[in-house]
């Protein structure tokens, strides 16, 4: 006790030294802190984002692509498949179930989703979890628009409301369609899926924004909605389905069919297997990142390191004077190592204010940049393990100091020359 | 204000050293080659001797800093020759005041703080110092009695004048009443004046509690205030290098 008060006061008395020692710490815990919450939350979010579906199909394409598009709706998709390739895997007898997806189209910067209601009571996500309606029902007619959650709060969206569809992705599109708008019957609860960032509509309603448009400019005479009502608005083409099969026993054997489909070159894969191949894509730049953090604290210690020594000569004398008044070597040894533990605590404990103050402010960047939400929630065991290695570490480079300052005073003790 | 007769000794000498041989490390020449001294318990001795004839090394020893490697070193009836290092340490803790030549204080803790250092490591004189009233008084009323007066307590070390910081240093040696006081040229970095009135609160203090006190000094004009003068040298058969 007699000593911890010495090391606080003797830091004081250097508290700039101290304090640049203690950012330095702190930001580089914020940083492994903060890489390490990512990486947890983006592969528990990466996980949960798809469950309940056994195949997902499109044209031939690697795994990860037809992921991508279909369930991350990031990328398009290369190749579409053909209608009656979707109706024969719906006709197929060992599936249960299955939803055609239709990507290619946006409103604002959201992706616009082609589908069935049925996408809405197959769709889950987490450990099963199905999509809720926050507000409103699915989409029955042409012209009826469902929206993600992120969708309705960002764009400032109600029930009622009239949105334009484009055609292409871009956020800002020169060619949209502003006869034919949509209306919002239904607003689903928040997923953290990147169902979230979607403006689900019919099939129908995609068939209609590309009346006309088959020759790629825009169509002379835009039709009514009474007329596009009546019209028969079967997509010829689809870019993706969702499967699911009566028996999971059966899904290597589906999964085999389609791949051979003879009508047209299919993909079918299972996400769980897809999301794995993705992650471990991904895990690699993730865990260099973790190793590049790791050595920035290590870099945060070793500055502390060289602060202590660096201040050590100079600090010869207080040494001998706290061995003249009967200070132990032992005790000495404890002032080094304990401001080098002070040092560290400090820093880490303004590194976790660091994580979350980023965490605050940077969530919603976070979110609407790549769709990760980022719950701000107590430390996890993980992380207070990290904390825990930092502050280890920290105390244990103070032994070095700690060491050289322990055998100062016992050569020199009270005949320090001056 | 100093008596300059030997006081009677009444517990035995304060300490004792017979045939002690010291060197530094093991190959370096021989510092110390004292056959016999002694010193009565409340003498005041004065010790001097050229640079580098060993003075502080044979502090050292008193200090229980290091031990000899030949002879004995009894101190206060202890013998420190025998005793490990952190008995030693404990010993010099709770008997010893030691002042350097200068720089005795820590720059970041206030003058009252300097005083009360060796009450944090050493029970017995934070004991001792309560048995007297409270440590804080007690601090203070040595530095009155030093002639610092009260406002001074609270200021930063670094703000007084080396004078000042050698009157601090003695009333930290002296808190507690160690019963053993050594002076490691404590004012050859002061000026006559100031020198004198150090020597003089010094022995004093060291007078009204009965404390031995071995002063080491360059400055002779010092001599006739102590008991006893010795010259190093004189003492010591290694003094010709
Ligand atoms: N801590 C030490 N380690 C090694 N040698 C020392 C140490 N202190 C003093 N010496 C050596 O011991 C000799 C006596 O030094 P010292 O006792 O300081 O003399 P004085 O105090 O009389 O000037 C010198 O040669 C000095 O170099
Ligand atoms: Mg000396």
């Amino acid at each position: 006790m007699a000593m911890l008060s010495l090391t606080l006061r003797s830091l004081l008395n250097r508290r700039y030294t101290a304090l640049l020692t203690i950012s330095a710490i702190a930001l580089s815990t914020a940083l492994l802190l903060g890489v390490e919450r990512v990486r947890v939350e983006a592969r528990a979010g990466f996980a949960q984002t798809i469950s309940g579906t056994d195949l997902v199909v499109g044209a031939r394409s690697g795994q990860v692509q037809l992921l991508l598009y279909a369930i991350f709706r990031l990328g398009n998709p290369t190749n579409n498949m053909r209608w009656d390739s979707y109706r024969a895997i719906a006709r197929h007898p060992a599936v249960a179930w299955s939803v055609p997806l239709m990507l290619g189209d946006a409103h604002r910067g959201f992706r616009v989703l082609g589908t069935t209601p049925d996408y809405f009571t197959h769709y889950r996500y987490g450990r099963g979890r199905a999509l809720e309606f926050a507000a409103g029902q699915p989409f029955a007619d042409v012209f009826d628009a469902v929206l993600g959650a992120d969708v309705a709060r960002q764009l400032g969206y109600a029930l009622g409301h009239d949105i334009v569809i484009s055609h292409g992705t871009g956020a800002v599109s020169f060619v949209q369609h502003d006869t034919l708008p949509f209306r919002v019957v239904g607003i689903l609860a928040k997923s953290g899926t990147p169902v979230d960032r979607t403006i689900h509509v019919g099939l129908a309603g995609i068939e209609a924004v590309h009346l006309g448009w088959e020759g790629g400019t825009a169509p002379r005479h835009a039709p009514t909605a009474a007329a596009v009502r009546a019209m028969e608005l079967t997509p010829q083409a689809i870019s993706a389905v969702l499967v699911g099969l009566e028996s999971r026993l059966a899904l290597f054997g589906v999964q085999r069919e389609i791949n051979h489909y003879a009508g047209e070159p299919l993909t079918a894969v299972i996400p769980g297997v897809a999301l794995q191949e993705l992650w471990d894509l991904i895990g690699v730049a993730e865990r260099a990142l973790l190793a590049i953090s790791a050595c920035v604290v290590g870099v945060g210690l070793l500055g502390m390191l060289t602060a202590i020594l660096s201040g050590l000569n100079e600090r010869r004398r207080e040494m001998a004077i706290l061995r003249s008044v009967g200070a132990r070597p032992l005790q000495v040894f404890g002032l080094l190592m304990s401001e080098a533990w002070l040092l560290a605590l400090l820093g880490a404990i303004l590194g976790v204010v660091l994580l979350y103050g980023a965490l605050w402010l940077g969530r919603p960047l976070i979110e609407a940049q790549w769709g990760l939400y980022l719950a701000i929630g107590p430390l996890a065991p993980r992380e207070w393990a990290v904390l825990a290695i930092i502050l280890g570490a920290g105390t244990l480079i103070g032994a070095v100091p700690g060491y050289r300052a322990y055998r100062y005073s016992l050569a020199d003790g009270l005949t320090v020359r001056v | 204000m100093t008596d300059a007769t030997t006081p009677a000794a009444q517990t035995g000498p304060a300490i004792q050293l017979a045939e002690v041989q010291f060197r530094w490390r093991a190959r370096a020449p021989l510092v110390l080659d004292i056959p016999a001294l002694t010193v009565a318990a409340g003498e005041r001795l004065f010790l001097r001797g050229p640079s580098g004839s060993g003075k502080s090394t044979l502090l050292a020893l008193l200090g229980g800093v290091t031990t000899p490697q030949y002879g004995t070193v009894e101190v206060l009836g202890q013998p420190l020759h025998r005793l490990g290092g952190a008995r030693r340490d404990a010993f010099r803790a709770d008997h010893i005041g030691y002042i350097f030549q200068m720089f005795n204080l820590i720059p970041y803790l206030s003058v009252l703080d300097n005083v009360l250092l060796p009450c944090r490591f050493s029970h017995q004189r934070a004991q001792r110092v309560a048995a007297r009233g409270a440590a804080r008084s007690e601090a203070l009323h040595l530095l009155r009695r030093l002639g610092l007066d009260g406002a001074l307590a609270a200021r930063a070390v670094t703000e007084l004048s080396v004078g000042q910081q050698q009157r601090v240093a003695a009333a930290r040696a002296l808190l507690g009443g160690p019963e053993l006081i050594i002076a490691d040229e404590p004012t050859s970095a002061l000026d006559a004046d100031h020198r004198a009135a150090v020597v003089e609160v010094l022995l004093g203090e060291c007078a009204a509690l009965g404390s031995t006190l071995v002063f080491v000094s360059h400055d002779r004009a010092l001599e006739p205030l102590f008991h006893r003068a010795l010259c190093l040298t004189e003492l010591n058969r290694a003094g010709t290098v």
